[in-house]
């Protein structure tokens, strides 16, 4: 991996508007609004935190391989064939970029959580709920890579604002599961953003990672995976 | 592993269709070790197709593509080839001399960045967003982008257009500092003044096929002769045609226009045998070179 490469793709994320508001500021806000009035009790809270951290950090995963249909907009793909960067490399770079941008929307809403509503847990639990929500960014990469490959330069930005509001609202991290009802839990189930929240949420009531959740997940970063690695091979046959 | 004899270009029954369209249709061209080379021809001509096959940008549909004797990636792999591609091809939110940078890193050997963004001339603006750069400005990053990598092989898509007259003037004089250290250079155009001034050799190029190919000098040889200009109402072709020296003519209304090869000869037998006034002479320019060429192949093809 080209460290300036990678250096520059941070930079970009940071010069992102766009990617700022829907990763760091919407969850931030959102948590500060239903966890600061509507919920009282201190594990509803903790709840809120996570489910508003695993938002931001889903959108920032989205957004990194939502680049790729960008970037091939602007025409930027050809001059990077033209360089020492293989395509293979490209794309990992994408994945790896994922998983470092969605590091930033956890810290900050784990901090508004902690110093804001004044969630407390034990150093074990934060360590866990950090790495359950930061591992469950991982199929939201690839699910990036394939919007990436899949939706026009002009579009992109439509198709992953409705991804980020339907996952969102869908698998459970605006209104909890516990409180849809039976329909909508059935339908929030087929969703990957269902998992990612039982995989983070976990350690705060068992204390330990959900396995079957786990299990889950990394299906859906799997089947994901295979897509984006068809369109990919597509992709870079054609060029 | 590389075969240091191997041209820096050789491409060889090149096709490229895109659906009932064929965009380059059987090109052969090589190019030798430090020649800079001129692919002129109008829009549409295949130029950029080409180059993008060149390039291993878009995969042929026939004949092959091999720069020092490597398949273009490995070529671009191994750092031999830069290139400044048509538009775009860069990012908005970096700053010009953060594109330059990025591109050193992602080369082989890289040259010094702060001396290629002088040699480009982008150092003025060095520091400013690409996409609050003007055409002309974000033109000489690409150029910068292209030489960062010290590439041995520099191929250029049409690179001034868009361009005003001093940007391209400026662009000119920092090629041919580059071209003086023996790099080889194709560039694309569709400017014979360009080509003309800039290029050793000149292939020309129509409908997807090579129609001529030399210096311009040898390109001027083969439509040598003058163009003589005059008007007369009611001309008779044939007989125009059957004057000594004269190799074609062409009516425009009340105008003749006759190809002459010995345009003394004909001026002679002209004005003695015709009532023609308002006569001028003039030498077949690489324009009337280019459009007796190109006119001559549709014909060609078209019987």
């Amino acid at each position: 991996m080209n460290m300036v490469y990678l250096r520059t793709e941070v930079l970009r994320v940071f010069r992102n508007k766009r990617v700022l508001i829907f990763s760091l500021v919407m969850p931030a806000m959102m948590l500060l609004l239903i966890g600061g009035t509507s919920v009282n009790d201190a594990d509803g809270r903790a709840y809120v935190m996570v489910s508003m951290g695993l938002f931001g950090a889903m959108n920032a995963a989205i957004g990194s391989g939502g680049q790729i249909a960008v970037e091939r907009g602007l025409g930027w793909n050809r001059t990077l064939r033209l360089t020492t960067l293989t395509p293979r490399a490209y794309v990992l770079g994408k994945v790896v970029l994922a998983l470092l941008i969605a590091i930033p929307p956890l810290v900050v809403t784990f901090a508004v959580g902690a110093f804001g509503l004044h969630v407390s847990l034990d150093p074990g639990v934060w360590a866990l709920v950090f790495l359950g929500s930061w591992l469950s960014s991982l199929p939201f990469a690839m699910l990036g890579l394939v919007i990436g490959y899949l939706a026009r330069p002009d579009s992109i930005q439509q198709v992953s604002g409705l991804l980020y509001i339907g996952l969102a609202a869908l698998g459970g991290l605006w209104v909890p599961v516990e409180a849809m009802p039976h329909a909508m839990r059935t339908v929030a189930s087929f969703t990957p953003t269902y998992w990612a929240g039982q995989v983070a949420r976990s350690p705060l009531f068992h204390g330990h990672l959900d396995p079957k959740s786990v299990l889950v997940l990394a299906a859906w970063t799997l089947a994901l995976g295979i897509v984006a690695l068809r369109r990919f091979r597509v992709d870079t046959a054609r060029v | 592993m590389t075969n240091e004899n191997s041209d820096p270009v050789r491409l060889t029954g090149l096709i490229k269709r895109y659906g009932e369209v064929t965009a380059v249709d059987g090109l052969h061209l090589g190019i030798r070790r430090g020649e800079v080379v001129a692919l002129l021809g109008p829009n549409g001509a295949g130029k950029s197709t080409t180059i993008d096959m060149l390039l291993g940008l878009v995969r042929p549909d026939a004949g092959t593509a091999l720069l020092y004797g490597m398949p273009p990636a490995r070529a671009v792999a191994e750092g031999r080839v830069g290139a400044l591609l048509q538009s775009g091809g860069l990012l908005p939110d970096l700053t010009a001399a953060e594109t330059v940078r990025l591109a050193a890193a992602l080369a082989k050997r890289p040259r010094p960045v702060t001396e290629v963004i002088d040699r480009a001339g982008v150092g003025a603006f060095a520091g400013r967003r690409v996409g609050q750069l003007s055409g002309g400005q974000q033109q000489r990053v690409r150029f910068a982008v292209a030489l960062v990598a010290d590439p041995d092989l520099l191929v250029l898509d049409e690179p001034t257009t868009g361009l005003d007259v001093e940007s391209r003037r400026a662009f000119w004089a920092a090629m041919r500092a580059e071209t003086a250290q023996g790099r080889t250079v194709l560039f694309a155009t569709h400017y014979l003044d360009e080509a003309d001034a800039y290029a050793d050799r000149i292939v020309l190029m129509r409908a997807g096929q090579v129609v001529a190919d030399g210096s311009a000098g040898q390109i001027k040889a083969v439509v040598s002769g003058r163009v003589i200009r005059a008007t007369l109402p009611g001309a008779d072709v044939a007989a125009l045609a059957a004057l000594p020296g004269v190799d074609s003519v062409e009516t425009r209304g009340d105008t003749v226009l006759l190809h002459a090869s010995d345009s003394d000869s004909a001026l002679r037998a002209l004005l003695a045998q015709t009532a023609a006034y308002d006569v001028e002479v003039a030498a077949r320019g690489l324009e009337d070179a280019f459009i007796t060429l190109t006119s001559a192949q549709s014909t060609g093809s078209t019987s």
